[in-house]
């Protein structure tokens, strides 16, 4: 019997590979948009604007304190209430981006204060406007704080999208359940998952540590 | 050049610039000194507003530095300034160090800005060490890269905040003597330094503050030979001693 599950979900492979290309699709849409809203919302939290730092500060608090399933339905419930209907897909990666801008840009805040402030008083006095201190100055200097941990943030949310499967994307997780429904081995269903999730996320692990300890080593050249 | 009226400035309840009243001309150099915590720093780094005071007037190359609403990056890229700690920046070598403000505030072209870049690192002596990073020089190459980043900027205006506390005795002498021929060049400069010889040599004025107020200005030889102050008479004798 193990035998003939076995290869029925060799024969429905294929379909697993479509959860996990829609798994790698979501959270990297996800990720990337999540990078660009996090350096902005971070350098604002960095800043000494207290409003701002007060207003994301807040954001932070209420997507850190509450679960990421919950978030989700509220995402996906709410709007239509408001007259937006949103598909599954854009709204996981609403919620996605949402969820990852608020935790990366608390890794960039905290990158950005790292930096001396003599560094800033350097920048500033030799007449290079706010953007360039930024650009050339401050961020370059704090992407070795930020770099490890924005990588193993990336692991987390590639994880954290598997509950996207609860307002029906056809994901990876979600794959799984309806195969559990035809084959009833839920052990062997669910490894095969895991396997592909981690097919995905070790590369990013690796990276991580690699970063962390070439940061420790030595300076990042830009 | 640089002309505060009755400058005011508190930390919170620490009254720290009392009633400042100064006036530098060009090409005067001006040497500050004075106890800890007499508010030095916090003088020369009103300068170019690193520093915000609540009360009086401050003029700088004729730009009201009272007026919050004044263009600060346009100022401060006419005054350069030398920290105590150098605060070159890490990740680059020096010659970019050097090269950045001109290519992005002076918009230069790249290879313009690196051969001035050359030419100025030349200038602190520093010509063989284009390419190294900052770790790699010692403290008083890496202040005299930072001096060469001052200058990359054809300053008007060149503040020096304790230039050389930071460094190793036996290196004091190489910035001082970059000091000391940028000022004989006739650029105006203030520094907060204690070095005595460095004063006498070069300034034209030393001036000596104590807790936030001015308390004496006067030319090298007299402010060193009879202090006018019971205050400025025993700093001298102190640093003398040391
Ligand atoms: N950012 C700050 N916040 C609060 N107080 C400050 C700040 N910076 C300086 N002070 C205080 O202001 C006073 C003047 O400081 P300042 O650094 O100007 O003195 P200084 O004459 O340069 O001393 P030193 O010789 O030690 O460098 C000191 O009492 C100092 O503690
Ligand atoms: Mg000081």
């Amino acid at each position: 019997m193990m035998l003939f599950y076995f290869q029925r979900l060799i024969e429905i492979f294929p379909f697993f590979l479509k959860g996990l290309w829609m798994t790698a699709v979501v959270s990297g849409i996800s990720l990337i948009m999540a990078t660009i809203f996090g350096l902005l919302l971070g350098i604002a939290r960095a800043s000494k604007n207290k409003l701002l730092v007060g207003l994301i500060g807040a954001y932070v608090a209420a997507i850190r304190g509450t679960p990421f399933v919950v978030q989700i339905f509220i995402i996906f419930f709410i709007l239509p209430e408001w007259g937006i209907q949103l598909d599954a897909f854009p709204a996981a990666i609403l919620a996605l981006t949402i969820l990852g801008t608020a935790f990366i840009c608390e890794i960039v805040a905290g990158g950005i204060k790292a930096v001396p402030r003599g560094q800033w008083e350097a920048a500033s006095s030799s007449g290079l406007n706010l953007y360039q201190q930024l650009r050339y100055v401050i961020v370059p200097q704090s992407l070795q704080t930020i770099l490890p941990p924005l990588v193993g943030q990336y692991v987390l949310l590639i994880k954290d999208s598997s509950v996207v499967s609860v307002i029906g994307v056809m994901d990876l997780t979600r794959v799984g359940w309806v195969t559990v429904n035809r084959i009833p081995e839920g052990l062997m269903v669910f490894t095969l998952v895991g396997i592909l999730y981690f097919a995905i996320s070790y590369p990013l692990i690796r990276l991580s540590n690699r970063l962390e300890k070439k940061m420790a080593t030595q300076q990042v050249m830009l | 050049m640089i002309k505060f009226n009755g400058v005011n400035k508190w930390f919170g309840k620490l009254h720290v610039l009392k009633d400042i009243d100064l006036h530098v001309t060009s090409g005067e150099v001006v040497v500050v000194c004075g106890p800890s915590g007499s508010g030095k720093s916090t003088l020369i780094r009103c300068i170019n507003r690193l520093e915000k005071f609540q009360k009086g007037e401050l003029f700088v190359d004729g730009t009201p530095l009272h007026d919050y609403s004044t263009n600060l990056t346009k100022l401060r890229a006419e005054i350069g300034f030398v920290f105590q700690q150098f605060h070159l920046y890490p990740h680059m070598t020096a010659l970019q160090n050097v090269a950045l403000a001109p290519i992005n505030v002076r918009k230069m072209k790249r290879a313009d800005a690196e051969a001035l870049a050359h030419e100025k690192l030349d200038r602190v002596g520093l010509a063989d060490k284009a390419d190294a990073h900052p770790t790699q020089l010692s403290g008083g190459q890496q202040q005299r890269v930072a001096i060469a980043r001052g200058l990359a900027m054809s300053p008007k205006i060149m503040l020096f905040d304790e230039p050389t506390s930071a460094l190793d005795p036996e290196m004091i002498g190489e910035v001082l003597d970059v000091m000391v021929k940028l000022a004989s060049e006739g650029m105006t400069m203030c520094v907060v330094t204690h070095e005595m010889g460095f004063a006498r040599q070069v300034a034209h004025r030393v001036i000596f503050m104590d807790e936030g107020s001015l308390v004496e200005t006067g030319n090298p030889h007299d402010f060193f030979a009879n202090p006018q102050t019971d205050r400025a008479a025993q700093f001298i004798s102190k640093i003398l001693t040391h």
